[in-house]
């Protein structure tokens, strides 16, 4: 194990541990108000309350969940009636006491998908509302069609970074589309943000940020061969690296499952080991907090990459599929079953991610308002970029670009079919127990949300 | 039984796992060829009369075996039967130890045995481990349930009488194993037949005779008595004759239909000398077919269907033989199919991340390619694009769509990596066409309608039914394994009653007046 180096920069006189803390919360209640003062539509109220709603209803919460997964895959209005239908019947029948709502929204879709006439007007409202959940989250089909949301982002002060959404990579035809929509996503962002107006808090890195999936750049991913998807991708990444830096763009690759984690790893650190690659190219990786080895990852990258690069610190999104993996074939969890824990993780890869400026370039993803108070807490000088995601920390977002600090915004984007299962992801991870969105919006109390971990 | 824990798969996605491995397959290729004796009440006779090797280089010799003779196969039978009653006189806790003790054996040298099976069988590791992995559940699952056997207790009581149901152990069980799973179904079938009280003989596939010496070994090591687990190697005659000896009452079969309806028939016939009707356990072939309808995800289907069809190049017995598509989305499903066959990593079993080892033996793989080939000759669209190491009994996975009705290519069990497509109008049609099938062991149904799952989970006879998933890899206590029809005698292996094929149930009703009191 690698023993955590100085931090390169001679550091400011350390705060004393209580300081911090009272920094922190101090922090935390300025941003906590910002949030409360950006402004709260009245659809997003009800779309809250709606989703605090599913999120006390697993039985409703799976089957709406899961009508959004199918939806794109139906022929019509009447086949997606049909299947809210089954759906409402099953979720009716795992859960008796919310029998009664439910047994009368399945009567209502059944009727409605063998019936004439309402058939196709119960599933087109189904259709729509789908429709209107994926387009809170994901900001144009293409990245011409998103340019106008993310211009307008630009001016709003907060920057983004662009997924390109799709369907899984299991042919080599389908890595190639997806490197070709990275690169075209990459050329055509740069021409558009060219004519944004100067933002200088934005300005000290690339305007343009490109996340992009390695499991997307190879068919050939295989947890117990890492190589051999190292070797598949290495020449799409390679190319999308050669494009970033010959139009000045970031790119960002993404972290995902365990299945692929070493490989990505490895893979990035190999790249950016290559002569071209080592001076004017900004790019960077994710680490996710919820890996009980997260530390040992952060090693890796540190001893592997010699030039700056960015991380962004996430918790991490695979919580679920970690744990049910593990548990079907016996294996001790990749992740930290306690949130307290991946907390405590966040907060202790935070300080080092900091201490290692400015070989490490810091990103905070985070929508809880103690990780994020407590980076800036330990940052006094603000260098580092808090990001969020579109649709879900919007108002975090106009809170904390209020406050002048590096805002980005993750933003997807491709079309409905595409988006299901980022959409799936998204509401689950929203309407968890362990959401700090939802104790917020269940009014726990600030200080409480605000403690140390 | 709901605190039966599966035995931990190894963790490969971890790299000083694999290299635990890769320096287990070093330590077991220094100690390479074994020797393979008959085994019989303890007594090891070792004159080597044929080789097993491995399929992906088969100048790699295995082991030197020795065959069973006439002489020996009655040796073991009546080994078998006199071991028999004072094993079974132990009790199900003793015994079970003893399998549970025996399953610590194989824990204790997991990776050697993964190992073996690589080199024997040309498993790739993941297939090796769970084949490992299994044979301990199988192991420590049968000890538990024959404990719960021997407390069964659900007869009416009545004032005055006395009831007991008892399990008693038939006598000799003859275990006639597969070489694809070749640690686990064999072991599986001989604990079946110890943990209830039985002597067992064994007769391992002629291809896996070192994997069924380890599994023998471990058993003895525990405190099985040599003679009440007997080992005879060898080919389809060592098999034959034990099958017909009329000191066998049980026999435990997994394999080919021919085979199995041929044990049947054996079975059937009262020899001079047999006072019993003899049982047969018989896990044959199957035409396993994977439904897709117009609302499934495809994402998912794709790698499912890839791993079902070629994972350990398609031979096991759950493998998906057939994919029946709705007609919606049929032409998308082929072309992302052929494109994920494109990718497939065909190479020898022991490297990581490969796809399609090679088949077991030459004679497979000119079978295998017989069928492709009649596929051609019948118009088909064959799509078989990869390359296979010139060295080795490899076959390139194939996909083929528009095979005429009737093509034996759809009909008869190929048992190696080939996947025939085939556009349905709808669910239904699907559902008629595996309704109509001679066979039923495993299926595939891939919907998101919980009303179209209903539905064909009641209208197939598949023994094992998998939704929006691959049709491969039951596990123990938690998928109990067999198929119905021709497939099989309907019994389940790694579930709940199979221990029932296994003994006789005796009922002793007690008076217990006297004198016209209850006593």
């Amino acid at each position: 194990m690698t023993i955590v180096a100085p931090p390169t920069a001679a550091p400011a006189q350390p705060a004393p541990p209580d300081a911090v803390e009272a920094r922190v919360r101090a922090l935390g209640r300025h941003i906590a108000a910002g949030q409360a003062k950006a402004g709260r539509t009245r659809t997003r109220v009800l779309e809250d309350r709606g989703m605090e709603l599913l999120a006390r209803d697993p039985a409703l919460r799976a089957a709406l969940f899961r009508l959004v997964d199918v939806a794109p895959a139906t022929s019509g209005r009447r086949d997606l009636a049909a299947h809210l239908a089954s759906l409402l019947g099953e979720a009716q029948a795992a859960d008796a006491p919310a029998g009664g709502f439910l047994r009368r929204a399945s009567v209502t879709a059944r009727s409605a998908a063998t019936g004439r006439a309402s058939g196709p007007a119960v599933g087109a409202v189904a259709g729509l509302a789908v429709h209107r959940m994926a387009t809170r989250f994901i900001v144009g089909e293409d990245p011409a069609d998103a340019v106008p949301t993310l211009a307008g982002l630009w001016e709003s002060g907060a920057a983004a970074t662009v997924d390109l959404l799709g369907e899984a990579t299991v042919t080599t035809a389908e890595a190639d589309r997806y490197a070709r929509r990275c690169d075209e996503a990459l050329r055509t962002l740069a021409r558009a943000a060219q004519t944004w107006p100067a933002r200088p808090t934005l300005d000290v890195v690339p305007r343009v940020n490109l996340s992009v999936k390695v499991t997307a750049l190879t068919a050939k991913v295989k947890a117990e061969a890492p190589e051999i998807g190292i070797a598949d991708a290495s020449h799409r990444l390679r190319g999308l690296l050669r494009t970033a830096k010959a139009v000045g763009a970031h790119l960002h690759v993404d972290m995902e499952s365990m299945a692929s984690r070493d490989l990505i790893t490895q893979l990035v650190i190999d790249l950016l080991g290559e002569p071209e690659f080592r001076t004017g190219l900004s790019a960077g990786i994710v680490l996710q907090a919820y890996l009980r080895d997260a530390d040992e990852q952060l090693d890796q990258l540190l001893d592997g990459i010699q030039q700056p690069f960015t991380v962004r610190l996430v918790k991490g999104a695979y919580w679920e599929h970690e744990t049910v993996e593990a548990r079907q074939h016996g294996w001790d969890s990749p992740v930290y079953l306690n949130k307290v824990e991946s907390d405590r993780s966040f907060e202790r890869l935070t300080k080092r991610l900091l201490d290692h400026r400015p070989h490490v370039k810091v990103a905070i993803a985070s929508h809880n308002v103690r990780s994020i108070a407590h980076a800036l807490a330990l940052a006094p000088d603000r260098d580092l970029e808090l990001q969020v995601l579109r649709g879900l920390g919007d108002d975090l977002q106009v809170a904390l670009t209020d406050m002048g600090l590096r805002v980005r915004t993750y933003c997807p984007v491709g079309d409905l079919v595409a988006g299901m299962s980022y959409l799936v992801r998204r509401l689950l991870e929203n309407t968890s127990n362990d959401s700090f969105l939802l104790s917020r919006s269940r009014g726990t109390d600030l200080d409480q949300l605000l403690a140390k971990p | 039984m709901n605190d039966f824990i599966n035995e931990p798969l190894l963790e490969l996605r971890r790299a000083p796992v694999r290299a635990n491995l890769t320096e287990a397959m070093t330590a077991l290729d220094a100690q390479l060829p074994w020797r393979v004796p008959v085994i019989v009440g303890g007594e090891r006779r070792d004159e080597p009369s044929f080789t097993s090797h491995d399929p992906g280089t088969p100048d790699r010799t295995v082991a030197h075996v020795t065959a069973a003779t006439p002489q020996d196969v009655d040796a073991a039978v009546h080994a078998a039967a006199h071991a028999a009653p004072e094993w079974e006189a132990r009790g199900a806790h003793a015994r079970a130890a003893i399998l549970s003790r025996a399953a610590g054996e194989l824990r204790g040298r997991r990776q050697r045995l993964a190992a073996l099976a690589v080199r024997e069988c040309g498993k790739p590791w993941a297939e090796a481990d769970a084949d490992v992995c299994e044979t301990i559940d199988f192991l420590e699952y049968y000890a538990q349930q024959a404990i719960a056997l021997e407390h069964a207790d659900g007869l009416v009581q009545l004032p005055g009488e006395r009831n007991t149901l008892r399990y008693a152990a038939r006598g000799v069980v003859a275990v006639v194993g597969p070489w694809n799973f070749p640690l686990a179904i064999p072991a599986g079938m001989v604990a079946a037949g110890l943990a209830t009280g039985n002597g067992v003989v064994l007769k391992p596939a002629e291809q896996s005779p070192a994997c069924a010496l380890a599994v023998v070994e471990a058993f003895h090591a525990a405190g099985v008595p040599p003679a009440a687990l007997n080992l005879l190697p060898g080919e389809g005659d060592v098999g034959a004759a034990l099958v017909a000896h009329p000191g066998v009452h049980t026999i435990a079969f997994t394999g080919s239909g021919a085979v199995g309806l041929e044990i049947l028939k054996t079975a059937a016939e009262v020899r001079p000398g047999q006072r019993h009707l003899k049982r047969v356990v018989a896990e044959m072939g199957g035409k396993n077919c994977v439904i897709v309808d117009a609302d499934a995800d495809l994402d998912d289907v794709v790698p499912a269907l890839v791993y079902s069809a070629f994972g350990f190049a398609g031979q096991k017995c759950s493998a998906a033989a057939r994919a029946l598509v709705h007609q919606r989305i049929a032409d998308t499903l082929v072309e992302r199919l052929h494109g994920a066959v494109d990718q497939l990593l065909i190479d020898q079993a022991e490297r990581f991340g490969v796809d399609v080892p090679p088949v077991i033996e030459a004679a497979a793989r000119e079978r295998i390619d017989g069928f492709v080939r009649t596929a051609h000759e019948q118009g088909a669209r064959v799509h078989q694009p990869g390359t296979v190491p010139a060295a080795g009994h490899f076959v390139a996975p194939a996909v083929i769509d528009g095979l005429p009705a009737g093509s034996r290519v759809t009909e008869e069990e190929i048992f190696g990596p080939v996947l025939a497509v085939e556009s349905v109008a709808s669910v239904d049609e699907a559902v008629e066409i595996v309704a109509n099938l001679p066979f039923a062991l495993t299926g595939g149904l891939f919907s998101r309608d919980p009303a179209t799952v209903e539905r064909v989970s009641r209208a197939l006879p598949v023994g094992n039914l998998y939704v929006n998933r691959h049709i491969t890899g039951a596990m123990v206590g938690r998928q109990p394994f067999g198929g119905n029809r021709l497939s099989g005698t309907g019994t389940k292996a790694g579930g709940p009653d199979y221990l029932l094929h296994f003994v006789e149930p005796r009922v002793v009703t007690e008076d217990t007046m006297r004198h016209g009191l209850v006593v």
